[in-house]
């Protein structure tokens, strides 16, 4: 006789609620066609009376998307209905700040991967305590380029704790980073907006103490009102900033206030972690005139497009007196010499040509600098040589080019361009590569003297950026095209002959140069050992080079292996490794007589001077930024400089950016910057730091401390009162 | 920099993709001339002097196929027949998986009991990138003088299902209405909703 066993009513009961506790905060994942969908909940039980956070997760296959509250030009925002026990109740839906989509012409508003939408469920006051059960009803359009609707049924087994309600693990950080991607809404934001035919101007000031992004985007909750596609344009006002949005027309008649979500390109100044704000912005009949940008001293806000063009121009014709650049071109025009009087083919195209690599290279650098910005990833121009292992690659490059000039081996661009007669085609490849060789080499050499302007292009809407940069190639390939057109100036130097070896013999020296000059950046950034053993390997390479050249003439493989292995050894050696110890943070700065006693920057620091209420210099320097070194030699570093920071009691912060330090990228980013040398100089009493021109002279940075309480002399205290 | 900023505008326009032109309630409407399914020109030159319906169409998408599957846009197309000269388009791209030749579209009208006075095929996207239409379906009426009389939304309920057609209040069926008691267009001008249209 057996009889099963059974579970008494308690037991039931218990399995029961320990059942529903173990589905607790997550309901199986539902899977549609394209999505994903989980319900999770933030806790594991809800307070009577008081709002329990539960999530939406939708994840979208790759390239998959739903939408916003507005979704813009078309597509459906995702729908939840709600099946609660009785007395309870659930909050509007909670939407993360969207992302814009274009689709050809036109432009949608929502989510790509994934998206968690919050929303607060209350149970009633009176609710006893016992597991429940919640439903959702979501419906969704997930679009590619085609759209599907999609629902799912998810239900979550939640509870009604009698007193603390259990937090969940792990739903913890999935529901903070949900919050992080809340716009938030700060308190003490001015915003006024005005509506004149088809253009809305929003106008936004932040509160005393804060500042506005650099850049942001707007995301309007009022549906067919903002034209979606249409560019916005990102003016400064003061402390905060303007935005020029278009309108769909006919334009609405109804509206007295313009609310919206800005979204900035990175975390928002002020609110850590936080990209996007909310804001509700009143329609005013007019607004207030713009006032200038504080703390960027007048004529320094970078004039008017056509002025920028202009001085990339001449920025780029300037750069082919660099070491870098020079030979480069020398050998080039060297090259033309022998073309122009041998042959009456049609230079021109040599030139032209030329210029074309040039200016696909300072285009492709820009693209890429450009889209690795909107990718997210935080560079300024300069970048590059944040990084010893590139310094190190370019100072093998310049050894390799000077070699090459000195005659120790001889290899493509160079020697064919100066010694046989190559087909047309292969004439112009050459020249081409010329162009892009040239551009290469070029580009250690601008983040030092043009950073600056540099980098204020980069924070340029895209045309403009890559504008500038045209005009930067343009700049620089233009003597060598205005030569190519005129085989007459060309046939005005000497014909070829023997000095012509001379000549580039002697273009190796400003390629040595700049090798130096590239050792001791990488002494800077990494410390005398890697110095040592760059050099070491720079000279096992020159073993190699000299091999390949020595026996150019044979024909056995022995020749290139042995020069390759040589090569390989050298830059091995040379590689900047793990021991590499980063000097830039740890240098400890010891005071020298005479200059200023610089300490290093931290944004903690600088935060607890400023609330002691001590005026503060910050110098964002680096060592391979050639104008901050100027600066120091002709202005910092001078007598009466130092004695006024000194008098005036000013703490001097700097902000070392030889190696990469996000910290300090952020910190340039907030003040709108993103190359350097930027100065700061922070008032008591003063929100926004001042900031200095990037050429400093003595007589200004006096100028700006003089701002400061007098400094009490020994003279005056010695005055005998009369 | 404030001078910067139009020609930083234009310079992004010409980044943002070909803009889409508009067709606004009280203005003329644009003229057009592109092939019916059956390879015949159609423009809408040839309607003047009638009331002309568009409807921007694309069966791959769902909020069509809300209307078609419902035979609410077949009725319409029915009852409005004889009066107005309905023109459904289509300004899918060649490209695109939605896209459907003028073969396919012939059947899939036919099985849908469709009738649009005629079919304009605008691969090019031509008609569409003129009248501004941003979706499927986007409805415009022009008047018996060539203005825009209506453009926007086929209804009230922007969703994707079918049962939600009977509900809805019918924009395109208010405007005809008003116009035929030769009143003014209460609501002339609204969002459209729907997929965006699969222009090149």
């Amino acid at each position: 006789m057996s009889s099963r066993p059974r579970f008494s009513f308690p037991a039931r009961l218990l399995l029961l609620l320990a059942g529903a506790l173990a589905l607790a905060v997550q309901a199986a994942p539902v899977r549609t066609e394209r999505v994903e969908a989980e319900l999770h909940a933030e806790r594991a039980a809800a307070d009577p009376g008081k709002p329990a956070t539960v999530g939406l997760r939708l994840r979208m296959d790759e390239h998959w998307h739903t939408y916003w509250r507005n979704p813009g030009d078309s597509g459906l925002p995702t729908k939840i209905q709600w099946t609660l026990p009785e007395g309870w109740s659930a909050g509007p839906i909670q939407w993360p700040y969207p992302e814009a989509q274009r689709v050809g012409p036109l432009m949608n508003y929502g989510y790509s991967d994934e998206v968690m939408l919050l929303v607060d469920l209350t149970p009633p006051a009176d609710a006893r305590p016992g597991p429940v059960t919640i439903r959702a009803d979501a419906a969704w359009l997930v679009c590619k380029d085609i759209c599907i609707p999609e629902k799912a049924t998810l239900e979550l087994g939640f509870a009604v704790g009698g007193g603390e309600a259990r937090s969940s693990s792990g739903s913890a950080s999935r529901f903070a980073e949900a919050r992080a991607r809340l716009p938030a809404a700060p308190a003490g934001w001015d915003a006024q907006s005005v509506i004149a035919g088809n253009k809305l101007t929003l106008r936004v000031m932040p509160p005393a103490g804060s500042a506005a992004p650099a850049k942001a985007g707007f995301f309007p909750f009022r549906e067919n009102f903002v034209d979606h596609p249409a560019s916005q344009a990102f003016v400064r006002d003061g402390n905060g900033y303007r935005l020029e949005v278009k309108l769909v027309e006919p334009v609405a008649s109804d509206v007295a206030s313009v609310a919206g979500v800005f979204v900035a390109e990175s975390s928002w100044p002020g609110l850590p972690g936080r990209k996007a704000i909310e804001l509700a912005m009143p329609v005013v009949a007019a607004l207030p005139a713009i006032a200038a940008p504080a703390g960027v001293p007048s004529g320094e806000t970078g004039g008017s497009l056509a002025l920028a063009l202009a001085f990339a121009l001449a920025g780029g014709v300037l750069l082919n007196l660099m070491p870098c650049v020079f030979p480069v071109l020398g050998i080039k025009v060297a090259g033309f010499v022998r073309h122009a009087h041998g042959e009456s083919r049609a230079l021109w195209m040599q030139g032209a040509v030329f210029s074309a690599g040039v200016l696909v290279s300072f285009l492709a650098l820009a693209g890429l600098l450009l889209a690795l910005r909107a990718g997210g990833t935080e560079l300024g121009w300069g970048f590059q040589l944040q990084s010893p292992a590139f310094v190190t690659l370019l100072a093998a490059l310049f050894l390799l080019m000077a070699l090459n000039l000195f005659g120790v081996f001889e290899m493509g661009l160079f020697a064919q361009s100066m010694t046989s007669d190559l087909s047309a085609k292969g004439r112009y490849a050459d020249a081409f590569l010329a162009g892009i060789l040239a551009t290469v080499v070029a580009t250690p050499c601008t983040a030092p003297f043009m950073g600056a302007a540099v980098g204020f292009t980069l924070t340029q809407p895209a045309p403009v950026s890559l504008a500038v940069f045209a005009m930067l190639g343009a700049g620089m390939a233009l003597p060598v095209l205005a030569l190519s057109f005129f085989p007459k100036a060309l046939r005005k130097l000497p014909r070829p002959g023997p000095w012509m070896e001379t000549f580039k013999q002697v273009m190796a020296f400003p390629l040595f140069a700049t090798v130096i000059w590239l050792a001791w950046v990488l002494g800077e950034q990494a410390g005398n050992d890697a110095v040592m053993a760059m050099l070491a390997g720079l000279l096992v390479l020159a073993v190699g080079a000299w091999i390949y050249g020595r026996w150019a003439h044979s024909e056995s493989l022995a020749r290139l292996v042995f020069a390759a292995a040589f090569a390989g050894a050298g830059l091995w050696l040379a590689w900047p490794g793990a021991n590499a110890a980063p000097q830039g943070q740890a240098r400890a700065e010891t005071a020298r007589a005479g200059e200023i006693d610089w300490q290093a920057w931290s944004p903690e620091k600088l935060s607890a001077l400023r609330a002691a209420g001590t005026p503060v210099f910050v110098d964002f320097t680096a060592a391979w930024c050639v104008t901050c070194q100027v600066n120091k030699l002709v202005a910092l570093n001078r007598e009466e400089v130092v004695k006024a920071f000194a008098d005036r009691g000013v703490v001097a912060l700097k902000a070392d950016w030889t190696n990469y330090d996000p910290r300090i990228t952020a910190a340039l980013a907030e003040l709108g910057r993103n190359a350097l040398p930027v100065y700061a100089l922070y008032l008591p009493g003063q929100s926004p730091p001042r900031l200095l021109p990037e050429v400093l002279t003595v007589s200004l940075v006096l100028e700006a401390l003089s701002g400061l309480p007098a400094p009490k002399t020994a003279a005056a205290a010695n005055l005998a009162p009369r | 920099m404030k001078r910067a900023l139009p020609l930083a505008a234009a310079l992004a326009s010409l980044f943002a993709g070909a803009a889409l032109a508009a067709a606004v309630v009280g203005q003329p409407a644009p003229d057009f001339t592109a092939t019916d399914l059956a390879g015949k020109p159609v423009s809408l030159a040839e309607f003047k002097g009638k009331t002309v319906v568009l409807e921007w169409h694309n069966f791959g998408c769902p909020f069509v196929q809300k209307h078609y599957k419902s035979g609410n846009m077949q009725a319409l197309q029915k009852k409005y027949g004889g009066e107005v000269v309905w023109l459904a388009v289509n300004s899918t791209h060649a490209g695109h998986q939605d896209y459907e030749s003028p073969a396919q579209l012939t059947k899939a009208l036919a099985g849908f009991g469709a009738a649009p006075t005629r079919f304009v095929m605008d691969e090019p996207g031509k008609v569409g990138h003129a009248f501004g239409a941003k979706v499927t379906p986007h409805m415009y009426i022009i008047d018996p003088s060539g203005k825009v009389a209506y453009n926007g939304a086929i209804d009230d309920k922007r969703s994707t299902d079918p049962a939600d057609v009977k509900t809805s209040k019918n924009y395109v069926v208010a405007a005809l209405e008003e116009m035929k008691a030769g009143k003014p267009v209460s609501n002339a001008s609204n969002a459209p909703y729907g997929c965006t249209i699969k222009y090149k």
